[in-house]
């Protein structure tokens, strides 16, 4: 995808990705964000969640791997920013979860590019307003 | 006496040190199921989002404030900004200091914004984490 074809409705990729158990229990020890609700059934439900949930920063960095993928060089996010809108489950099996992230360019300025990304979990948003600008300087 | 929004303006001395290694940017990368090239080799970057791992070292500091009284388990991490002044790098040591942004009191919900600005020991900016929060308050 060159600079010229990057337009306001580019969509400029889309990743679905299995959130599993294991996954959870690897981003608490690199993230060392421990929560119990993140790997512990009785934690969550106590606390009235469907059972153990993810990390929302899992699933926030998991979305922004759709705008590194394309543009390649991560150094050219700017800012990126969403709301946790709903939490993701996560069943203990060997399945885990999908999560999909679709990507879409909502504004191009001078020198950046603002891609929206569309995070669902069967069909429902799980984060809101998710979007990232990018220095134009490192597009594809 | 609880938050309230003339705690608005208040920052928290720096977080330690943190010296960002290759073998914890691996880690990260791994976590987050990321194979992009700028995360490997001997001095990678770090993974955007990574620097919410250092944002969040330094809520202790909120949630340790005794005139605010703010508890992390009746809190919620209800959205999140970064802005990069440029990438976090292999050999960066950096800190973080925390500020109240905004509070919001609505009976027994408290809507707290806060910034931690992680820079280099020299003072350069790298990434400023905005979060906001939603207390709910025990009835007393």
């Amino acid at each position: 995808m060159s600079v010229a074809s990057v337009e306001v409705g580019t969509r400029i990729g889309e990743l679905t990705v299995s959130l599993t158990r294991a996954q959870l229990v690897r981003y608490a020890g690199a993230s060392t964000d421990f929560n119990p609700i993140h790997w512990s059934d009785r934690a969550a439900t106590a606390l009235g969640l469907d059972g153990v949930i993810a990390h929302g920063m899992l699933t926030m960095g998991t979305a922004l791997r759709v705008v590194t993928d394309w543009v390649g060089d991560p150094g050219a996010v700017r800012r990126y920013s969403c709301r946790f809108t709903r939490p993701v489950v996560v069943p203990d099996d060997d399945d885990g979860v999908e999560v999909r992230c679709v990507g879409t360019v909502s504004a191009v300025n001078e020198d950046s590019v603002t891609v929206t990304i569309e995070v669902t979990c069967a069909g429902e948003k799980v984060l809101g307003a998710v979007t990232a600008e990018v220095s134009r300087g490192a597009m594809p | 006496m609880p938050i309230t929004e003339n705690h608005v303006g208040r920052t928290y001395p720096p977080t330690e040190p943190y010296r960002v290694s290759a073998a914890k940017i691996a880690e990260f990368a791994a976590a987050l199921g990321d194979e992009n090239p700028a995360y490997a080799g001997e001095t990678p970057d770090a993974p955007p989002t990574f620097a919410a791992v250092l944002g969040a070292a330094a809520w202790d500091a909120l949630f340790a404030d005794p005139e605010l009284d703010l508890s992390l388990q009746r809190v919620v991490h209800a959205d999140q900004t970064f802005v990069w002044h440029r990438a976090l790098r292999t050999g960066d040591t950096v800190t973080g200091v925390l500020g109240i942004d905004k509070v919001r009191c609505r009976g027994a919900m408290e809507i707290v914004g806060v910034t931690v600005r992680l820079a280099t020991l020299d003072g350069e900016p790298v990434v400023d984490s905005s979060s906001t929060f939603v207390h709910t308050r025990a009835a007393s």
